[in-house]
């Protein structure tokens, strides 16, 4: 039983592919950015919270981090319409990547904000900051730079993560790869062309994000 | 939707859906912990592969570190996806586990294969230097200087990525691994709550992933307390 791998068959399709592959970045940069944000305000509670919902936010982190992201989605995919909250395939997933995020993101940004030193803090509460502002105009100036590689390294894993989203149907690159694979029934060219495609993609984003690192803060970022 | 739950709930966790959960369980724990097992010998392997003073012969090195670039850079349903229909091509009997295994060995591979460089590389030059001097061969090197330094840096970081392996292991559903994620579906098919179906599973992925989680942290102020040789 001999098979051939036809590639011409898959290579017209490749534009597709590569369609889905923005659709890809699109649902990263969404979730990665939400993410980023409930991180953000995550990690201001650990550092300046009251007890309970320090609480709280070390529960959810811990819960998210500790679950995989496939069952949380099918959780919020499936259970909250039986609470009356119709959610699309694409909202659904894009929830459930920037709740999960949100718990990663929470935990890189913590060891920012333990890495300040007392006397800024100390100086900005003279100063007569309040608590969003500190965080803004404080922390955040600070731990920038120190964060910006593992931010980084967190935004290829959300890329990576996104093919997550063609289990539910989401046409991104996985999904547009399952129906060019029902298309053709060149299951081996179409994935492993896809595999390549993630190769380029997250190299590309890798590189970009170096070469965005080297313009912002002058540190050289990782790129391999 | 609470009273169905309710009504639910003594059928669901009924003798025969435990013991298909039961199962469901072992396979998820044999598939993560196996495949780490597996993988994380594999990834040595490759840091040992890799590293100019040990193994790390030219053609070799370029292999492996094109192996650990490229496996890292593909995500895990893709990587199952190619798995299993390179299996389906060549001809092989192999089961979907076997499958599952070998996407979740591959994938640990070259993650551990990351980690195990980042320990070999943090034991000092001059123990390098000295040993080369003392005319010790490679394998000795390996196994007498580096490979007793630098397991306390190697050991607990593989727990984290282990349990991303057992998180990954749901993603192994997609192909039809009899695992939690698929079994919860089944249920779930069956009639059964999504709620009840789904939120037993996340129960139980947090009961397996949390301890280990735990005990690598745990390992890691333990080594990290004795003082380095």
């Amino acid at each position: 039983m001999g098979y051939d791998l036809i590639y011409s068959q898959v290579t017209g399709h490749v534009p597709y592919l590569l369609g889905g592959a923005l659709l890809t970045l699109q649902l990263a940069t969404i979730s990665f950015l939400v993410g980023w944000a409930i991180g953000l305000f995550n990690a201001s509670i650990l550092h300046f919270g009251p007890h309970p919902a320090r609480l709280a936010v070390q529960g959810y982190v811990t819960f998210f981090i500790n679950t995989p992201l496939l069952v949380q989605i099918f959780f919020i995919f499936f259970v909250l319409p039986d609470a009356g909250i119709l959610l699309s395939p694409y909202t659904a997933v894009a929830i459930g990547m920037s709740l999960n995020a949100g718990a990663y993101l929470t935990e890189i940004q913590r060891a920012g904000f333990q890495s300040l030193r007392r006397e800024e803090m100390d100086a900005a509460t003279a100063m007569g900051f309040s608590v969003p502002q500190m965080v803004w105009y404080v922390v955040m100036p600070h731990i920038a730079k120190t964060l910006y590689p593992p931010l980084s390294n967190q935004f290829i894993i959300q890329v990576m993560t996104t093919s997550i989203a063609a289990i539910f149907a989401v046409e991104e690159l996985t999904g547009r790869a399952y129906n060019v694979n029902s298309l053709t029934f060149r299951s081996m060219e179409v994935f492993s062309i896809v595999a390549v495609i993630y190769v380029v993609l997250t190299l590309a984003c890798s590189l970009a994000l170096a070469v965005l690192g080297r313009w912002l803060f002058r540190v050289k970022a990782r790129i391999v | 939707m609470w009273e169905q739950l309710i009504e639910d709930v003594p059928r669901f966790f009924g003798f025969w859906n435990l013991m298909f959960l039961g199962q469901a369980l072992l396979n998820t724990l044999l598939l993560s912990y196996l495949g780490a097992a597996f993988g994380f010998a594999l990834g040595f392997c490759l840091a040992i592969g890799r590293h100019p003073r040990l193994y790390g012969i030219a053609p070799l090195r370029l292999l492996a570190t094109a192996y650990v670039e490229v496996f890292r850079r593909i995500p895990f349903l893709v990587k199952l996806m190619c798995v299993f229909f390179a299996f389906q091509l060549s001809g092989a009997q192999a089961s979907l586990f076997t499958v599952a295994l070998v996407t979740v060995v591959l994938s640990a591979a070259a993650f551990a294969a990351e980690i195990a460089r980042a320990g070999i590389e943090s034991v000092p030059a001059p123990q390098w230097n000295a040993a080369e001097a003392m005319n010790f061969s490679r394998w000795q090197m390996l196994s007498r200087i580096i490979a007793p330094q630098s397991w306390r840096v190697v050991v607990p970081p593989l727990f984290g990525y282990a349990v991303g392996f057992i998180k990954s292991t749901s993603i192994a559903s997609q192909i039809g691994v009899m695992e939690l994620t698929y079994a919860a579906k089944i249920l779930n098919t069956r009639g059964f709550s999504a709620l009840l179906c789904f939120g037993t599973i996340l129960v139980v992925y947090f009961l397996i992933c949390w301890p280990t989680k735990r005990f690598g942290e745990h390992l890691e102020t333990r080594l990290g307390q004795r003082p380095q040789a």
